[in-house]
């Protein structure tokens, strides 16, 4: 206690150099934390956009993933509603859904366009992704059920209706192939207008209710359950579950779909990775300089301490202590700066704007995980304890009358 | 007093310690120390083979010109220089045995400094300058502040225990170091010119102060000067010269 109070003391000895070492460490705390909270709060976002899309966990046909279908549904799912009341039945599993991919030729009668469609479990849908996802644009989203008086409803992406000049209400034909390779129309009305945020899915999306789609291609099969769960982090130990629930199919987490997720944590994860190695190097450096500076200032005191009986160790915890000083003042401020800033700058209201490929921005919030501000911290106050320890080992343990004659 | 002089004298002479044995063990014992600097390509010898004993309580003047060793003889006995050649043995050990971290824990209990410069620690109070040594050896709160206190007192410093190095004179600080020096009851305590940067009569009071320590304790003196008054004082002067005693 009383050698931390002497550490202070010698700190402020010098209060302009500390007070600039200080302040270094200060923006290097606050930089690694407002970085690594953004980086953070984009990893979750988008984690969060991959898992929303495509579910927690994917189940499907054997093959379904692997290898390209002779007919349509051929590598589909037979026993959906038993696999989903099955899988439904885990406490944490939020929803099992059911979707059916396909695609053909939607048309107005004077002109047709390739469409990309997915038959879904509308009512599940809308309950696991909440407004999220599909922004509606026009009209409103699927009913929860097929309606039984009109013609089945179909949402369509925002180009593809431009495309069609197709507006709420509107009546277009879907054409596909059936399952047995036959060609089948089936009108339909625009319930709604979406987008998906990426302009490539909105010049094909469709969305029909999954007994549309099955209607359309003669078939009871589904292309895949989608497995939402209550926690992202239970998607492994899911995963594992299901695999002896339904051995002889295929199974995937949303890892393993989330390509754009994935890209962008690698390339982040270096460009940011580096910024905070610049940062800790900067606070090596700033701390060293200083504690440096101190000791070759006090070369006398170390020889006269030596002369005393102190040990060249305690000489050395003399000086990580002053660098604990520093980097522990820097640390704690600019974990405080840190967290006002992520909290101002989240009430800013300040968006991103769109990633590649996505038509929709995000607002700009900034993570505040205790993981985080605990690493951060550590890093600097290790880092200045580090550079303390460098530059005063060697003087700690230089002969005693050499430091005693130094001026 | 006079025993331990004749003693030494024995010593000088080049007589074996039997002497010795008749009067109270000798603290110190140094048989043919040399210890040469080298710088370059130059071997500068700073003490050629020096043989002395000194006796407990004994306060000793180390005088002679610049140059002949005074200070390499204090910091060789302080233990924390160490001779290239000859023995020395204090307080009965033979110290050339002892690791780095042995000779430290003999130089925390045994020995006290006093130096030209005082050497106190500027951020420190004159109270907390005296605690050091006592905080190095790791001494509980109470213990240190007690003794601290009466240290200061002892020296006469009473009232200013708060106030820093540079809020104290010349004379002042020099006392504070004595009592950073005499805080951890040493046996020997190691004076390197301690009144060469105080006037006359502060420098007096200072020799004054650190003999009439030196015999109510019971602590052994050695004091370099080349302050011929300085040497009047002191019960033995041992004079070196071109690093041999002459
Ligand atoms: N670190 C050193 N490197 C080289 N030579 C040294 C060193 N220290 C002392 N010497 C030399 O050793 C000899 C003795 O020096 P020492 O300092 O012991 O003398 P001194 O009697 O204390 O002198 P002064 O009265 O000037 O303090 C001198 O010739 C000096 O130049
Ligand atoms: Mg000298």
């Amino acid at each position: 206690m009383k050698w931390l109070w002497f550490a202070v003391k010698n700190v402020r000895r010098n209060r302009r150099r500390s007070a600039t070492t200080v302040l270094i460490a200060v923006v290097g705390t606050a930089s690694l934390l407002v970085g690594g909270g953004f980086v953070e709060y984009i990893y979750a976002l988008l984690r969060r956009i991959a898992a929303t899309d495509s579910g927690h966990v994917i189940l499907a046909h054997r093959d379904h993933f692997a290898m390209a279908e002779d007919v349509p549904m051929q590598h589909g799912l037979d026993d959906a509603p038993s696999a989903k009341a099955r899988l439904e039945a885990d406490p944490r599993v939020s929803a099992a859904l059911p979707r059916l991919q396909f695609s053909g030729l939607i048309s107005n009668g004077d002109k047709s366009a390739v469409f990309i469609g997915t038959g879904i479990d509308a009512a599940g849908e809308f309950r696991v992704r909440g407004s999220f996802l599909w922004k509606v644009t026009a009209g409103s989203a699927l009913a929860a059920r097929l309606p039984e008086d009109d013609l089945p409803e179909i949402m369509l992406g925002n180009d593809l209706a431009r495309q069609l000049r197709a507006a709420p209400g509107s009546t277009l034909t879907l054409l596909a192939t059936t399952t047995e390779g036959n060609l089948n129309a089936q009108d339909v009305r625009v319930k709604g207008i979406y987008t998906v945020g990426v302009p490539d899915l909105d010049r094909r999306a469709v969305l029909v209710h999954i007994a549309t789609a099955q209607k359309l291609l003669l078939t009871d099969r589904v292309s895949t359950i989608s497995v939402y769960l209550r926690r992202i982090e239970d998607s492994d130990a899911m995963r594992a579950a299901m695999g002896g629930l339904f051995p002889g199919r295929a199974l995937q987490t949303w890892r393993d779909q989330a390509f754009y997720y994935r890209a962008v944590r690698a390339l982040y994860n270096r460009i940011f990775g580096l910024l905070g190695a610049i940062i800790v190097v900067l606070v090596l450096f700033a701390v060293s300089n200083t504690i440096g500076m101190a000791v070759v200032e006090r070369t006398r005191e170390i020889g006269t301490f030596r002369a005393l009986g102190a040990f060249p160790a305690q000489i050395m915890r003399n000086f990580v202590m002053e660098g604990l000083v520093v980097g522990v003042s820097g640390a704690a401020i600019g974990t405080v700066a840190a967290g006002l800033i992520s909290f101002a700058l989240g009430r800013s209201g300040v968006m991103m704007p769109p990633p590649p490929g996505y038509s929709v921005g995000y607002p700009l919030l900034i993570s505040r995980s205790l993981e985080l501000y605990l690493g951060a911290a550590l890093v600097i106050v290790g880092a200045s304890a580090l550079a303390a320890w460098a530059v005063s080992h060697r003087a700690a343990a230089r002969p005693i009358v050499e430091a005693l004659a130094h001026v | 007093m006079a025993s331990h002089a004749t003693s030494g004298a024995a010593r000088e002479r080049g007589e074996a310690g039997s002497a010795a044995a008749a009067v109270a063990a000798p603290i110190l014992l140094l048989e043919g120390v040399a210890k040469s600097y080298r710088t370059g390509q130059v071997t500068v010898p700073a003490l050629r083979g020096v043989s002395l004993d000194v006796g407990l309580g004994e306060f000793v003047a180390l005088t002679g010109p610049s140059g002949s060793g005074k200070s390499t003889l204090l910091h060789i006995c302080g233990l924390i220089d160490a001779p290239d050649a000859g023995r020395y043995e204090l307080l009965g050990r033979d110290t050339g045995r002892l690791s780095p971290r042995e000779l430290a824990v003999v130089r925390r209990e045994k020995l006290g400094f006093i130096f030209q410069g005082f050497n106190l620690v500027p951020v420190l109070t004159a109270l907390e300058n005296v605690e050091v040594p006592l905080l190095l050896a790791g001494a509980p709160r109470a213990e240190r502040a007690a003794r601290a206190r009466a240290a200061i007192e002892a020296v006469g410093l009473r009232g200013l225990e708060r106030r820093r190095p540079d809020e104290l004179s010349g004379g002042q600080r020099q006392r504070v170091a004595i009592a950073r020096a005499l805080v951890g009851q040493p046996k020997l305590v190691l004076a390197d010119e301690p009144t060469a940067n105080l006037d006359g009569a502060t420098a007096a009071q200072v020799i004054d102060l650190m003999r009439e320590l030196g015999r109510t304790r019971d602590v052994t003196f050695i004091v370099a000067t080349h302050d011929g008054r300085m040497a009047a004082h002191c019960d033995r002067v041992v004079a070196l010269k071109d690093g041999t005693l002459a």
